[in-house]
């Protein structure tokens, strides 16, 4: 909460419309500038699945501190019609400043209600009386934010002409420049100088602005993946665009298939070529890609499986936000198999994660799950540049040909201490080998002889075993010594290290335990962490508290925990987790 | 020079008189006059009586799941452009559980080659209709008769962009051998329709049955192949069953579109991040 006439550390700037009206654009211009401007910004976009005509918002946070998420006020509203008054009022802060197109009434003067300053703007007629266009008023809307914000004019002109200079020419950057002084002046007009909320400026130290899903794009490209198949699906496709444009360039490869049984097919097929591949999905994709997955697990080919997981069940609400595919990876498909299932909690894990995923598919020979939400998969937010000299290349125990051809007898699945077997590529000498979807013998071929196939699954299942130490363990964050504990996983990683802040405030103290690898589920570690609370609490954006079974499931001590749940199709708000936590344990 | 036998992994175990063993010798063949290397060439076959091919011929093999051979082998050969792979599948896996890829994978034309084994029945799950039954086919699955139409895979091909499309005959291996080596040299996406009787299951579709039912396309003199309107025209006239090299066009390949660099295959690059390069890509997140 902001108090007039107080520095700014942290203020959201909520802009919302219909679809079509230009939010994402505004508000990604926005989230840009202040960025440029040295803050820590984070987005949250609340977006239907259409292209215009229904109502979408998108919250464009920043801060002095790093953010991962959503706060739980909004600060400033701008608005393209007066609908979203309604929908929002009640998350505007007192103090707060809302701005709203008339759409035709003429200015009237600015109420006050309940500590808030409402305005009519009129961003249309602004805009047609003066550039012959509605399409300027989401220019003026910036003009008018950068009053409100007193944002730097030289770094918005920047971001301007970079956005419009190529595709457009100068002339459009000189009109749209016209048009954000526009708004700034006529805000200067009307908004009274207590009401605004001005930003210091700081120093941008290079960092980066993105989606977790262009991380995880970026994390394929270092860690070598150059094979991409993958059917279009909301909230995932960004990953697949932004490789689209890339690969090429990199003698890659990108291709869009029938559905997404052929996406991780084909991959599989990459895979076993030699390419490292990956595909993505979502949801019902990920349904169809259940077959493919055993495939993998049966015929041990390494894949990655980035998963951006959306509101289900069915088709759901595709373009928001939930946490209900854990258990379709964790138990889903045919028979038993190994897989490892990862969870990044921020952008920056989301390319670290990625590069770990291609190398842990390689060096066990199976499918890799990179899970993640719609939250910060599209979602925009500040990290340090990544570091690429980390990047380190493993492929298992891939032969190449000098190896191969020193090898007496290769067998593709031969039995080893470790359950991985080396592998050769089609194509190379002294490798003949066959790849089964049935059970097969050490050469590959079928083979249904009960006591092969007792030795060859426990070869399979042998794999993970000892992978532990390979796989990226949980991590604990807040006050160690406090005996409330929460747990989760993805994206409630921001709003809980925000709530364990504000009970800080309340007097109390609590810890966090961020599960990163969901599977093979790092059971030692929980049951210390477990162990060492009083009361545990399980946050989760799903309604059958997935995570929090599975931890039931595996565990092997008697255990009380409590799961605070969340399915309305939004990510948690710190305050419901710390609101939660403070009337239980009172 | 190889020989059948460089080929030949094991004796096949099929029904006697079963039509696979005319598709083994003629791949078998067409591998030979082709001068392939088991070590080089990749065999993708799904699920059916046609999947045990991986079993006795000799080369890389993948046994896909059912339906899936395509997908595979796609993925195999855009990989690793180098190497011939051919695909096979049987009229249930190609024209049921994996008819979606079969009309994708002609649309993109990648340089493979695609063998359908109509047998006309699902024989390995013991004869079930099959979307080339024909209608009042009695079976396990339609005891009272086949109520669908049956499909025309060569005719499917041809609308849906095919670029090499063939229909052989079991029963013929040497005429088979040499559309599988025409499909095989063809730049694109080659498929060959093979009829092929199951003799334990379809005991209306037989040997017999299917002599006395086809005829040869190249009969007719004034038949040319790339004329697309002829091939169109006896694809759809009611009577015997068109076999030979029904339709050839020089459409580009998938891999002439998309990628330039032919001679080095994606699966040998260095994947070591190139660290400046990717610093350029950072600066466009700033």
């Amino acid at each position: 909460m902001k108090i007039k006439g107080k520095k700014i550390a942290d203020i959201s700037v909520m802009i919302a419309g219909k679809a079509g009206d230009g939010v994402l654009f505004t508000g990604n211009v926005l989230a840009k500038i202040l960025k440029r401007q040295g803050w820590w910004v984070s987005t949250y976009r609340d977006f239907p699945s259409n292209i215009r005509g229904e109502p979408t918002n998108y919250t464009i946070r920043a801060s002095l501190e790093k953010i991962y998420g959503q706060a739980d006020d909004i600060d400033v509203f701008m608005a393209f019609d007066c609908g979203a008054i309604i929908d929002h009022a009640d998350k505007i802060v007192k103090g707060g400043i809302f701005l709203c197109d008339g759409l035709g009434l003429a200015h009237v003067a600015p109420s006050r209600i309940d500590g808030r300053t409402y305005h009519i703007f009129p961003l249309r007629k602004l805009a047609r009386e003066n550039f012959q266009s509605e399409l300027y008023k989401n220019m003026i809307a910036l003009g008018a934010l950068s009053h409100i914000l007193d944002l730097d004019f030289r770094v918005i002109e920047g971001i301007i002409s970079e956005t419009f200079l190529k595709r457009k020419g100068k002339k459009i950057v000189r009109k749209n420049i016209r048009a954000v002084r526009l708004g700034c002046q006529q805000a200067k007009k009307m908004i009274e100088q207590e009401e605004i909320h001005p930003l210091v400026e700081k120093k941008d130290s290079g960092r980066l602005l993105l989606s977790g899903n262009e991380a995880i794009a970026m994390g394929s490209l270092a860690a070598g993946c150059r094979y991409f198949a993958a059917y279009p699906i909301c909230p995932a496709t960004e990953i697949w665009q932004w490789l689209a444009v890339v690969l090429p360039e990199y003698n890659g490869l990108v291709i869009q298939t029938e559905d997404e049984l052929a996406a991780l097919n084909m991959a599989l097929g990459a895979s076993y070529a030699g390419a490292r591949a990956m595909t993505s999905t979502s949801g019902p994709g990920a349904s169809l890609m259940m077959e493919a997955f055993s495939l993998a697990g049966m015929a041990e080919i390494p894949v990655v499986v980035a998963h951006v997981q959306r509101v289900g069940p069915s088709t759901g609400m595709p373009t928001k936000t939930e946490q209900s595919d854990l258990d379709q990876w964790v138990y889903g498909s045919h028979g038993e198999f190994p897989r490892i299932v990862l969870s990044p909690g921020t952008i920056e894990e989301c390319f670290e994660f990625t590069v770990k995923a291609f190398n842990l598919a390689e060096k066990y020979q199976c499918p890799v799950i990179l899970l993640t939400e719609q939250d910060y998969g599209q979602n925009l937010r500040t990290v340090k540049k990544f570091d690429l000299t980390k990047v380190k290349i493993d492929r298992g125990k891939l032969l190449n040909q000098e190896e191969l051809e020193g090898i007496k007898d290769y067998r593709r699945y031969k039995f080893t201490p470790d359950g991985i077997s080396p592998r050769a590529l089609p194509g190379m000498k002294n490798g003949l080998h066959m790849v089964e979807s049935n059970e097969h013998d050490q050469n590959g071929y079928r083979d249904e002889d009960s006591e092969n196939r007792i030795r060859m699954m426990q070869k399979r299942m042998r794999k993970l075993e000892n992978a532990a130490k390979d796989l990226i363990p949980p991590r604990v964050w807040g006050d160690r010594e406090s005996e409330f504990g929460i747990i989760g996983f993805g994206s409630t990683f921001g709003p809980i290290q925000e709530a364990i802040a504000q009970l800080k405030d309340r007097k109390i103290r609590a810890k966090y335990m961020q599960i990163r690898t969901l599977w093979p589920f790092p059971r030692k570690k929980v049951e210390e962490f477990l162990d060492s609370c009083k009361e545990v609490f399980v946050v989760e954006n799903n309604f059958t508290g997935q995570l929090g079974q599975l931890i039931r499931s595996q565990v092997q001590m008697p255990i009380r925990i409590k799961n605070i749940l969340k399915y309305s199709s939004q990510a948690f708000r710190p305050q419901e987790i710390s609101s939660q936590i403070q009337m239980a344990v009172r | 020079m190889k020989k059948d036998k460089d080929f030949h992994l094991s004796d096949p175990t099929w029904c006697a008189g079963c039509g696979i063993y005319g598709i083994f010798a003629s791949l078998k063949k067409a591998a030979v006059a082709l001068d392939l290397d088991p070590e080089e060439l990749v065999l993708v076959t799904g699920i059916g009586c046609h999947g045990r091919l991986n079993n006795h011929f000799k080369a890389y093999g993948f046994h896909a799941l059912h339906g899936r051979a395509l997908p595979v082998a796609q993925g195999v050969k855009l990989s690793n452009p180098s190497l011939p792979v051919v695909a096979i599948s049987g009229d249930g896996d190609a024209y049921s559980i994996g008819l979606g890829h079969f009309i994708h994978a002609l649309r993109r034309n990648i340089n493979i080659t695609y063998l359908v084994v109509d047998n006309r029945l699902y024989a390995l799950t013991q004869g079930q209709s099959s979307p080339t039954s024909h209608r009042g086919y009695v079976s396990a699955s339609a005891p009272y008769g086949t109520k669908e139409n049956p499909l025309d895979g060569p005719r499917l091909a041809l609308a849906s962009g095919g670029t090499f499309i063939a229909r052989g005959f079991s029963g013929n291996p040497k005429q088979l051998a040499s559309l599988i080596e025409k499909g095989m040299t063809h730049r694109g996406f080659s498929f060959i329709e093979v009829l092929s009787p199951c003799v334990t299951q379809n005991k209306v579709n037989t040997i017999q049955w299917f002599r006395e039912n086809i005829t040869q396309i190249d009969e007719d003199p004034k038949y040319d192949p790339r004329n697309r309107t002829q091939a169109q025209g006896k694809l759809t006239h009611e009577g015997k069953i068109q076999v030979g090299l029904i339709y050839v066009d020089d459409k580009p390949s998938y891999e002439d579109l998309v990628m330039p660099d032919r001679d080095n295959p994606l699966v040998w690059n260095d994947l070591n991040p190139d660290i400046e390069r990717f610093e350029k890509i950072m600066e466009k997140f700033q």
